[in-house]
């Protein structure tokens, strides 16, 4: 072990030591309390797993975290071939669309679902009034609702990291398939596809894991018997009885364990074989293909279907947020710029948060994940595999319980929750996973006989990572910064823990102002800002950053 | 390769740096709320407190407002604190709560200069606590809500009482959510066992609870719901969101059920405040006519019993007139509700224990309760109609009532299916 790595690990232990392991280990001793009296004991885990209803809840919400992995995949594998590898017009404006569900909090998505699909709802009343049905029709309670939200939410992390690994792929491998005549499809299932595996994994563990702590959706849908919603409810409501309190700090542990079991299964697999090629693609733009006219037609109306579906969102809470008292009509009927006028006294300030704090999050998780995805990948440092284990650990635990953890540990203890920074800090920690998971699987993907030959001719290792990893990486890595940006700029459920007065971010805005039932209008016009914001933020990165959504997602419109 | 380092480094962390600065420097008088309450009073007790301090001391106060959820949310909120609260004062929410954070030592006894204008007690409902620990400033009553266009729509009239609510009509047109969720739907099941008798409490629960479309998430969740007309009637609704509502032109109302209780919003003065005696000066003014006129601005009705509403509209209060018209009085003390003898004190000591038993046996049990409840009133249909054509039902008419009692008083859900499975097959062969 050299020096610098050395210093390097014990850089980013120090850190991971002071927002990870120290707050969440709180939290687990926590679940090991016993109420009423000053006891330890592990007599909450041993309740929890007598208990049938948790077990039941366990079970539904592994099959629901399988149905939305199934659902995004199935989705996912044709689009992203779409985006990546097809010549499309307009195609960085759909990619930037169906980027959309993740830039906003979970809850505005089913918001605007509810209105158009609800009992209720715009499509229901359309339909009712045309005399078409007499009752309404179920579209969204239910199950089959809960994927197809929890789908549509986390469609983009297998569009991302899919397309990310269709544009990376070494061509030489499809070209040797096509010269020893395997058909397009065949090609595509024996060899485009597996080679996509570890980017794939990438996205893919971060939909399976979402249903383990997203509580929010299964409880607007009416969906109550899932683990998550079972935890918040015993976490944040019980707030008398303090054993309820340790039951859902234990089944927020118990999933965790359960997610990061899974996860480390999905990496063994990836390792165990080899997925490195010694060119990425050849061209900044991958390998992209001109298909026929039938297939050009087809892949529009797909790519068009799954946009209109995610323009729902916005186009719903437009029409919320330009009106008001929108009440058991189809449409509104009563408009009004008033909620974007309320909210112009208060959003500077909001807007202003999110950005500073998503921003320096994003400073913090470069210089905290480039390193960090180096040394997993690259190098023999004893406790790497913990180093990874214990960053991965921060996307299983849900937002509620690294919001409750980091009160625990940083108000008395180390008084960090007093200064803003630990809004940052907390958003850093939270949504580092997603930049780290990309990063590494990129690293993967690069041949590390390429910087060998640098360091062979006499590079430092500094500069080797400067001239040859960072150029070869920056795909991944601009599809981690752009994702940690969003996810950083869209976290609510730890930050609601954390904000205090004149820390609220455009999230915690919309929340406060949906808190109040009257005030939808406003909530909706917020949410509405915010995807414009971030929408604004796509176009401008991929036309004047040099491309970014071009590189990270394969060629862009022209 | 060092220096290089360095450099990066520091060029990392400048504008961290500059950031930091950038934050303004605070100002010398603040203070700090935590609470449940609405937005909207909120914003009218900072922009009234903000104008006082500036008349009265020539000085500018920060206001800090911290409302993290629920009341369940803003009481742990002030436990995590511990001894280092970070707010001065607790405001809002209603007795139970408040008799939590005492019983925990964690609020201290301020009696602000009209304290002696908030009665006692109501109908067994303290209204402010003797030692002067918490006071109520922002009384309100217990109601239910409904959508008057969705209702009309559906040609349903709206409940009066609690026994109306279960009319199979109004079936997937109810929401609401959980006791343990809201303080004010925990009242509600209070206010059935109490009002009801315990057992019959229970099964009133259980049959409400077939009766919803789902569980909200909260109580401003089932105020969205209703107003939105999603489900048309939520149960369990601070009396003052319907005047709110209407006032922005929302086809809502509340509907007075026949027993309720009293809830007393009150505020507390936090142990250890950091800004203690500028808490006391709040507390002083919130209890002032010029504090009550900002709560009525801010959606709620007033505490004060010398106050009338005709008095202030003449004043120019705009609330004052939504306030009459919602209330139907001058003054909100001389409202008459079917208001039953609430015992506070057995509501604190069983509070999760009730929480408890309704999420075991009617929340987790919920999709069982009502297969079996939909299974028992097919039955008794079959049982009604082989009557009408003059078959002998004798005995499945026994086992139906069986059926019935078993999930009504034991809440024994399977007991009852095996019971209403068992007069089916009486019925088949007699």
């Amino acid at each position: 072990m050299s020096r610098g790595n050395f210093s390097l690990t014990a850089f980013l232990w120090a850190v991971i030591a002071l927002l990870v392991v120290y707050p969440l280990s709180i939290l687990v001793l926590e679940s090991f309390r016993i109420a009423e009296s000053a006891g330890w004991g592990i007599h909450n885990y041993l309740e929890f797993f007598q208990d049938t209803y948790y077990l039941k809840t366990f079970g539904n919400t592994l099959v629901l975290s399988t149905l939305v992995l199934l659902a995004t995949t199935l989705f996912g594998i044709p689009l992203s071939y779409i985006l990546a590898r097809y010549r499309q017009r307009g195609k960085t404006l759909f990619t930037a669309l169906i980027l959309l569900p993740i830039v906003l909090p979970a809850y505005a998505g089913v918001f605007a679902f509810i209105i158009f699909f609800g009992k209720f709802g715009t499509l229901n009343l359309l339909l009712m009034d045309t005399g078409i049905i007499k009752a309404p029709i179920n579209f969204i309670y239910g199950l089959h609702g809960l994927v197809f939200v929890q789908s549509l939410h986390l469609l983009p992390f297998i569009v991302l990291s899919l397309s990310a690994g269709f544009t990376t792929i070494d061509p030489s491998f499809e070209e040797a398939a096509e010269v020893e005549g395997a058909s397009g499809f065949r090609r595509f299932i024996t060899v485009t596809l597996p080679l996509c595996t570890p980017t794939y994994l990438a996205g893919a563990v971060i939909v399976f894991l979402w249903p383990f702590t997203d509580w929010l959706t299964p409880m607007i849908l009416g969906q109550v018997d899932f683990l998550p919603s079972v935890a918040y409810i015993n976490i944040a409501y019980h707030f008398t009885d303090v054993h309820r309190k340790y039951m859902g700090i234990v089944a927020v542990v118990v999933s965790s364990f359960v997610c990061i079991a899974l996860f480390l299964l999905a990496r063994r697999w990836v390792e165990r074989k080899k997925y490195t090629g010694l060119s990425k693609g050849t061209t900044s733009e991958g390998r992209v293909i001109e298909p026929g006219a039938g297939i050009k037609w087809l892949s529009y109306l797909y790519t068009f279907f799954i946009s209109a579906l995610v323009l729902l969102i916005p186009i719903v809470l437009g029409l919320a947020a330009f009106s008001r008292r929108w009440v058991f009509e189809p449409f509104p009927t009563y408009w009004t710029l008033e909620n974007f006028r309320v909210i112009l006294l208060e959003s500077p300030l909001l807007i202003r948060n999110s950005f500073v704090f998503s921003g320096i999050a994003l400073v913090f998780g470069m210089v905290f994940g480039l390193p960090a995805a180096y040394l997993i990948v690259r190098t023999r440092v004893r406790g790497k595999d913990a180093l990874d284990f214990v960053i991965t650990l921060m996307l299983a635990f849900p937002g509620i319980a690294v919001g409750v953890s980091y009160l625990l540990g940083f108000w008395k203890g180390i008084p960090l929750a007093t200064h803003w920074i630990i809004m940052p800090l907390a958003l850093f920690a939270r949504r580092l996973p997603y930049f780290l998971r990309m990063a590494h699987s990129s690293y993967l993907q690069l041949d590390v006989s390429l910087e060998e030959a640098s360091e062979v001719s006499g590079v430092g290792k500094f500069r080797t990572f400067f001239y040859i990893s960072l150029p070869l990486l920056i795909k991944g890595v601009l599809v981690g910064v752009v994702m940690f940006f969003i996810m950083a700029f869209q976290e609510i459920s730890t930050a609601i823990f954390l904000y205090r007065g004149g820390w609220e971010t455009l999230p915690i805005g919309i929340y406060l102002n949906w808190h109040r039932g009257m005030e939808f209008g406003i909530a909706a016009a917020m949410a509405f800002l915010m995807i414009v914001i971030t929408f604004i933020l796509l176009l401008i990165i991929s036309r004047i950053g040099g491309g970014v959504l071009k590189a990270a997602w394969g060629p862009g419109g022209k | 390769m060092k220096r290089r380092m360095l450099t990066s480094a520091i060029v990392v962390m400048f504008p961290i740096m500059l950031l930091l600065a950038s934050f303004p420097a605070e100002a010398q008088d603040k203070i700090g709320w935590v609470g449940p309450i609405y937005k909207e009073l909120s914003e009218s007790l900072t922009k009234g407190f903000k104008d006082y301090y500036k008349k009265t001391y020539n000085k500018d106060i920060t206001i800090t407002f911290l409302s993290p959820g629920g009341w369940p949310v803003c009481v742990d909120k002030v436990r995590t604190w511990g001894d280092k609260p970070d707010a001065d004062i607790f405001l809002g929410a209603g007795a139970p709560a408040h008799e939590v954070l005492k019983k925990e030592g964690r609020i201290v006894p301020y009696k602000p200069k009209d304290w002696d204008k908030i009665p006692a007690d109501l109908h067994g409902m303290k209204v402010k606590d003797e030692a002067g620990l918490w006071t109520c400033f922002a009384p309100w009553i217990v109601t239910n809500l409904y959508n008057e266009k969705v209702l009309k729509a559906l040609r349903l009239p709206p409940p009066k009482t609690w026994k109306e609510l279960l009319n199979p009509i109004y079936r997937g047109n109810i929401v609401q959510t959980l006791p343990y969720a809201s303080g004010t739907v925990h009242e509600v099941v209070e206010i059935l066992l109490q009002g009801f008798g315990e057992k019959e409490g229970w099964t009133y629960n259980r049959l409400l609870a077939s009766q919803l479309a789902r569980f909200s998430t909260g109580s401003t969740d089932t105020t969205h719901i209703v107003s939105r007309g999603e489900v048309p009637i939520g149960i369990a609704q601070p009396q003052m969101n319907a005047m709110v509502a209407r006032r922005d032109g929302y086809p809502v109302r509340d509907l007075l059920p026949d027993k309720t209780i009293l809830v007393p919003e009150a505020v507390a003065l936090l142990k250890n405040a950091p800004n203690e005696a500028v808490g006391k000066i709040f507390l002083d003014w919130l209890f002032s006519m010029e504090g009550q006129k900002c709560v009525l601005e801010g959606g709620y009705f007033t505490g004060r019993t010398d106050i009338n509403f005709s008095v202030w509209e003449k004043e120019g209060v705009t609330m004052a007139k939504h306030a009459k018209d919602a209330l139907g009085v001058d003054n909100f003390w001389d409202l008459k509700v079917g208001f039953i003898q609430y015992d506070l004190d057995l509501a604190t000591k069983r509070w999760d224990q009730v929480n408890r038993y309704y999420e075991y046996e009617i929340y987790r049990k919920w999709g069982e309760l009502k297969s079996s409840l939909f299974l028992i009133e097919e039955v008794e249909g079959e049982v009604n109609a082989a009557k009408a054509k003059k078959v002998n039902v004798t005995k499945a008419e026994s086992k139906i009532k069986e059926a019935r009692k078993s999930f009504e008083m034991d809440g024994d859900y399977a007991s009852a299916r095996l019971a209403a499975s068992q007069a089916r097959a009486l019925l088949a062969k007699p």
